[in-house]
């Protein structure tokens, strides 16, 4: 009911992806602003508290109903090594795919879907983040401005998905 | 196009499997002393339909094995040779090497090598054979329905003929004294025919294996009959190519047939072949024997040669007698086949309608949580609730099954087990046609194969070593299934040495799995051998012992939401216990309420609930606790401290209830809630799916407001001697 349909967040004039493009999602969290990858995105969901689980580390934080399916709900902030979000009305959740799988992660705010090109994509600096590089690359995006002021650039920090898969540790660990 | 054939294949390898099981079956109840026609022709009708399906799928070499074993099986069923003990177990090994033909075509395995089977099978058919009177010294053979002696249908066998008896013939065409082509009008004397239908297997007819036999059969199921046939094509018997072609039959229909259901005899024939289907009966009708006229007759025009019932000596030497009796039961035995309707439905389909509703049982459960009782009156919600149980189990219904699909497979294994061991091995089966889900059945086949294999290879003795200790020389693996409440129990025992404890802790020590010095009760040494890394065998055997296997049939066992439980008795035996839910999706359970939180318990592990007195818990050490019920003292568990999910001050203990829940290896355990909210069904959603299993949970489900609330896993919780021991062996394999 509270979420968030993409169709509207929808600001490309085609939903075709032309070569060379990708749509991505940016979103805030802590002083950044992250991307990933569109095609993951199943949905954005108003934040509403996971029912709580025993014995899992600590940046999952709990389950959640998603129309009948369990998902865990993953404190992004808290899984990148950051100190945990705090929750504020505008917390959302980004249901995404990885591997097959769904999972939800708590970010501060969406900002916007934006069509970025490819080659555009700066590798990341080794950002070792516990086992993996998350990071998978830099990209530069404007940034409209809020208070109708001059839009700025700014850098958006893109995610590798399934190097946050859930059951990764338990992969490694095996 | 080839995706359609891909799947018409996988529907034939799936039928192979069945066809397997059936063989299976009836080769051990023949085993078993049962050689009834009907067990026989159930035998026959397995082979003969895996050699039918291989040969339109161009597995020739599954096909031509199929085919001389089902040329054993026909002379059985005929009763021309006799099936002692022996013979049924060339046959079951002829099925084992059937069997790994049909995974060849599917591409698993490299073919087998079926050469000492054959020898086997010819080795008998040929012993037979010679009681059997030599072949007609008239000129009787056709290519194809071969065998002289044989006026029951499916035999063609072409051993009987031996071609030196037609020398004197020497390439001249073969005569058919009493066959001649009759006119068209003897046939229709009989009846005024409806349906017109010729029918000439081509040459790759033959070579695919599709048997014309069956064809006819089938059209005479629906009503038809043979009024002739044409044999004029047949060579001189010197270029007679046995998988040639070369007869072509008139049958005639009744009029009410429908005509698709005469084109569907035709599915399997190759489009070679002359198939003619005409509404009225041609002026230029070809043939009519007036001898097949007779409707108990009707499986005879198929031989054409010998069709005649006044014996020519040559039939009169093969005893023609039996074959009546025995076409009988064997049409009889079809016709349950066609009765039973049933229908293939892809698992995912169900899967998704169990789903649904899944989600139909919690909207009710929102709606009755929504409406007070008056208003649930009025919306007729009871009657809703009722049909959506009923539906539900319905539904459950479809995905249970006998949990003889997962035993199946067993006696097979414990043959090639005995060949590989030389330990002789009985076994004795329980409780097969116990239900249970599908899923269930499809998880514990590897689970089931390890504990045979681990029964023989470690359990057993050899036969010398039994009968020195004064046991039967042969073995038992025994196995059974059967429901208790909401969990299915499946044991495997075996009588043979039992679990040497000593030895189990020598290498538990050696591998580092417990300390030297460690004081485990025997429970805990069995309970060992489920260690990662665990295996006792002096060398490394290729039937068992590679140190994966008992940790993974735990763990595949506790993927399930089951457990494994393991007696032994030395010199006595050794008994593995699966205890496994009933089903994967749905659970009566009790919804409890913790700090908060909702949980769901599993209803046929509670015992009863308690509102405790101040006193009646007390501290044992500081951190466990007893309730005294009815002068026992029962452990008590604090669910919040267990699961870390303890929040502020404690509740007074008076405050709070215990819920008794008993559990087989543990006995009874009382877990401290704070209320209990309301008994229901739920829908178990598993945390597999988009997470990880977690120790202690059985899942989640939602609950009628949507939120979630976890299934505890009573079995996990109430364990403390397994929280340990695991603990501690995680700690060091870590």
């Amino acid at each position: 009911m509270n979420d968030l349909t993409l169709a509207s967040e929808n600001k490309t004039p085609s939903d075709m992806d032309t070569a060379g493009e990708m749509k991505i999602v940016t979103f805030a969290l802590g002083d950044q602003v992250f991307g990933i990858d569109m095609r993951s995105l199943i949905e954005i969901r108003e934040w509403a508290a996971p029912t709580p689980l025993p014995s899992v580390p600590s940046y999952i934080l709990g389950v959640s109903n998603l129309r009948g399916t369990v998902i865990p709900i993953v404190g992004l902030a808290e899984r990148l090594g950051w100190e945990p979000s705090v929750i504020h009305p505008r917390s959302c959740v980004l249901v995404v795919a990885i591997s097959g799988k769904q999972a939800g992660f708590l970010i501060d705010e969406v900002n916007d879907i934006v069509v970025i090109q490819q080659n555009a994509i700066q590798p990341a600096p080794d950002v070792e983040i516990q086992e993996a590089n998350v990071i998978s690359g830099l990209v530069q995006v404007p940034q409209r401005a809020t208070d109708g002021g001059e839009d700025t650039h700014s850098m958006v920090l893109l995610l590798d998905l399934d190097a946050l898969a859930i059951t990764r540790h338990l992969d490694l660990a095996a | 196009m080839s995706d359609e054939l891909d799947e018409i294949q996988a529907i034939f390898f799936e039928e192979c499997a069945e066809g397997l099981t059936a063989a299976e079956r009836g080769l051990s109840a023949m085993q078993d002393g049962d050689t009834s026609s009907e067990t026989i022709a159930a035998v026959f009708r397995a082979v003969h339909s895996i050699k039918g399906g291989a040969g339109a799928f161009g597995h020739s070499a599954l096909t031509a094995f199929a085919h001389r074993f089902e040329n054993l099986l026909d002379e059985v069923r005929a009763e021309r040779i006799a099936a002692p003990p022996e013979t049924v177990a060339v046959m079951l090994t002829a099925l084992d090497v059937l069997s790994d033909h049909v995974a060849a075509a599917q591409g698993t395995i490299a073919t087998p090598d079926d050469s000492g089977s054959l020898a086997a099978l010819d080795a008998i058919l040929n012993a037979g054979g010679a009681s059997a009177p030599t072949p007609a010294p008239a000129p009787v053979a056709e290519p194809e329905p071969v065998a002289v002696e044989d006026d029951d249908p499916f035999g063609f066998e072409p051993v009987a003929v031996a071609i030196d008896d037609f020398d004197a013939l020497d390439g001249a065409p073969i005569d058919l004294p009493d066959l001649d082509v009759k006119p068209a009008a003897a046939a229709e004397k009989d009846a005024a025919p409806g349906w017109h239908v010729r029918f000439g297997p081509s040459n790759d007819a033959m070579a695919n294996g599709a048997e014309p036999m069956l064809v006819i059969r089938e059209l005479e199921e629906l009503g038809g009959r043979v009024t002739g046939y044409d044999a004029s094509a047949l060579p001189p018997l010197r270029e007679l190519d046995p998988e040639n072609g070369y007869v072509s039959w008139t049958l005639e229909l009744p009029e009410w047939c429908d005509e698709a259901r005469i084109h569907d005899a035709f599915d399997f024939v190759p489009p070679d072949s002359l198939i003619v289907i005409e509404r009225e009966p041609p002026p230029e009708e070809p043939t009519a024997d007036p001898v097949s006229d007779s409707a108990q007759e009707a499986p005879e025009p198929q031989a054409p040669v010998p069709a005649e019932p006044t014996p020519a000596p040559a039939l009169a030497a093969a005893e023609p007698a039996p074959a009546k009796p025995k076409a009988r039961p064997v049409s009889d035995a079809r016709a349950p086949d066609h009765g039973s309707q049933t229908i293939r439905v892809d698992l995912t389909k169900l899967d998704m309608l169990l789903n649904l509703v899944g989600e139909l049982v919690i909207r009710n459960s929102i709606l009755s949580d929504r409406l007070d009782s008056e208003d649930q009156e009025r919306v007729e919600l009871p009657e809703l609730a009722r049909l959506t149980r009923e539906i539900q189990d319905n539904v459950m219904s479809l995905r249970a099954q006998p949990i003889r699909q997962a035993f199946s497979r067993v006696p097979r294994m414990l043959r090639d087990l005995h060949a590989e061991t030389g330990k002789i091995i009985d076994l004795e089966t329980f409780g097969e046609t116990t239900e249970v889900d599908k899923g269930v059945i499809e998880k514990i086949g590897d689970p089931l194969t390890h504990l045979i294999r681990n029964a023989v290879d470690h359990g057993l003795e050899t036969p010398e070593e039994r009968v020195r200790v004064g046991k039967p020389e042969a073995g038992t693996v025994t196995l059974s299934a059967e429901q208790k409440g909401a969990r299915i129990i499946v044991t495997v025992a075996d009588d043979g040495r039992g679990i040497d404890r000593v030895r189990v802790r020598g290498k538990a020590v050696e591998r580092g799995l417990i300390a030297p010095d460690a004081n485990l009760t025997d429970e805990e040494i069995d309970q060992l051998i489920c260690a990662p890394g665990f295996s006792t065998a002096e060398t490394i055997s290729n039937i068992s012992g590679r140190g994966v296997g008992m940790d993974v049939v735990r763990s595949n066992v506790e993927a399930l939401g089951g457990r494994v439980d393991i007696s032994s008795v030395p010199g006595k035996g050794t008994t593995f216990t699966l205890v496994l839910p009933l089903t994967l999706a749905i659970l009566d359970g009790m919804v409890v309420r913790l700090g908060g939180q909702r949980f769901v318990l599993p209803l046929a592990t509670v015992v009863e609930t308690l509102q405790p007195e101040p006193d009646q818990v007390r501290s044992t050490t500081p951190d466990s606790e007893v309730i005294e019920v009815r002068g026992q003292y029962i452990p008590v568990r604090r669910l919040p401290r267990m699961f870390g999910l303890e929040r502020g001050e404690r509740r007074p203990i008076e405050d709070s209830l215990i819920v008794v829940v008993e559990n087989d290896a543990e006995g009874q355990v009382g877990l401290l809630v704070d209320t209990i909210d309301d008994r229901r069904e739920v829908v178990i959603k598993s945390l597999e799916e988009n997470l990880y299993p977690i120790r202690g949970l059985g899942g989640a489900t939602i609950l009628g407001d949507g939120s979630i609330a976890l299934i505890l896993d009573v079995d996990a919780l109430t364990a403390p001697s397994l929280h340990q021991t695991r603990a501690q062996m995680r700690g060091i394999a870590a």
